[in-house]
């Protein structure tokens, strides 16, 4: 009997976790559906500030701004976007993973990278590592302009000072429900290029927040065109605007980066926790059909056990 | 003539709009319909939008103004 009472308790707990699984589900795809309206609303600023900066840049020769000149890499310093929390599957590994074999590539010895983290997990990977981790953010709930400001200073300003020759930033890039990508892009030296192909990833490939989907808020529906359109009066001087602007641009990059991670860690979660839900489910039932089994065996066994001392009673 | 006014995080204006005063770095200006293709930056002050509605004003900090095309753009 002690055997049947254990298998109640092992299903009666299953049944509170597939409870708690679920509900984190729902409460993940309510915030994931937040995080991407967002990433969306921001699209229209990109787009513009994108623009500016190619009449800028091809009216004048912008290469030569501090802030776009490629130089010799002797110190990197890597943006890492991770969440504070577990339970969302693989998703802050392979963010990880991705970041370590880029710096790997760069050929750079741990001293020389500067981690700049957001989210817990990657401010313990990297100084488990031996990296130095320059500052930490917390990965809070809200994306907040605060962080995302404080973000570009500390990397702008290492840019700037010739500290850091390269600016990189690392995350999860929300691709659909289903699919995020590790991504990594450079910031600094800006390049033209890079952020268009940022702003173009913006609005994700599927879904229905996708560009020919429904719930489309974008004020402007064609590409970002990076052509030259006339000559413009530029005051006070394009170097004076680029200053102004590329500081902008690199906030783009930070500020997409967070929510995109933030819509990636929310759906991954929802995902994780849909599977969880159906494990228990699985384990329910198989549970269930173990109770079944035992109870049957006990009654079984209760039943031969009387008749069996009937017969013996019948013989004496 | 188009107006957009946008932050990071959130679009301020979009629309159509009949005049947009700015405090631009060499003093303010207005910008009307057809204006020349302009680049230039903001100093702090309020960005005034005339619309057939009304008016609008925003206080920025700061920001990047791009006229081309009979359409305004406002980075702040």
């Amino acid at each position: 009997m002690s055997g049947l009472k254990a298998i109640k308790t092992k299903i009666r707990s299953v049944e509170k976790t597939q409870t708690v699984t679920k509900a984190m589900e729902a409460v993940s795809a309510a915030k994931m559906r937040k995080a991407q309206v967002r990433a969306i609303s921001g699209r229209s600023y990109a787009r513009a500030a994108v623009t500016i900066l190619s009449h800028i840049a091809s009216s004048r020769d912008a290469a030569s701004h501090p802030l776009m000149a490629t130089r010799p890499v002797a110190r990197a310093a890597y943006v890492v976007i991770t969440s504070d929390k577990g339970l969302a599957g693989a998703l802050n590994s392979a963010v990880l993973r991705a970041v370590e074999r880029d710096i790997a590539t760069l050929g750079l010895s741990p001293q020389n990278v500067d981690i700049i983290a957001v989210g817990r997990k990657a401010h313990d990977f990297f100084a488990a590592r031996g990296f130095d981790v320059a500052a930490y953010h917390p990965n809070t709930a809200e994306v907040t302009t605060d962080t995302m400001a404080t973000i570009v200073n500390e990397v702008s300003h290492r840019f700037a000072l010739g500290v850091v020759d390269l600016v990189k930033i690392g995350y999860q890039n929300f691709i659909s429900t289903f699919e995020q990508r590790p991504t990594i892009h450079t910031v600094y030296p800006l390049s033209l290029g890079e952020l268009a192909r940022v702003v173009e990833g913006i609005t994700p490939a599927k879904g229905a927040l996708s560009e020919n989907g429904q719930g489309n808020t974008s004020t402007k529906s064609g590409g970002v065109t990076l052509a030259s359109v006339g000559t413009f009066d530029i005051e006070p001087s394009p170097e004076e605007v680029l200053s102004v602007i590329l500081p902008k641009l690199a906030s783009i990059f930070v500020y997409h980066a967070l929510l995109e991670t933030q819509a990636s860690e929310h759906s991954a979660r929802m995902v994780s926790m849909k599977s969880a839900s159906d494990k228990a489910g699985e384990m329910e039932y198989k549970l269930s059909l173990q109770f079944n089994k035992a109870r049957q065996a006990a009654i079984t066994r209760e039943v031969s056990e009387i008749t069996g001392g009937m017969e013996a009673m019948a013989t004496q | 003539m188009k107006v957009t006014i946008a932050k990071v995080d959130q679009n301020l204006f979009s629309g159509d709009a009949i005049s947009l005063t700015l405090p631009g770095s060499a003093g303010e200006l207005t910008v009307l319909s057809n204006h020349a293709p302009l680049i230039t930056t903001l100093n702090a002050g309020t960005v005034t939008v005339r619309t057939k509605e009304g008016e609008q004003t925003f206080a920025i900090e700061g920001g990047v103004l791009e006229v081309s095309r009979n359409e305004a753009v406002v980075v702040l």
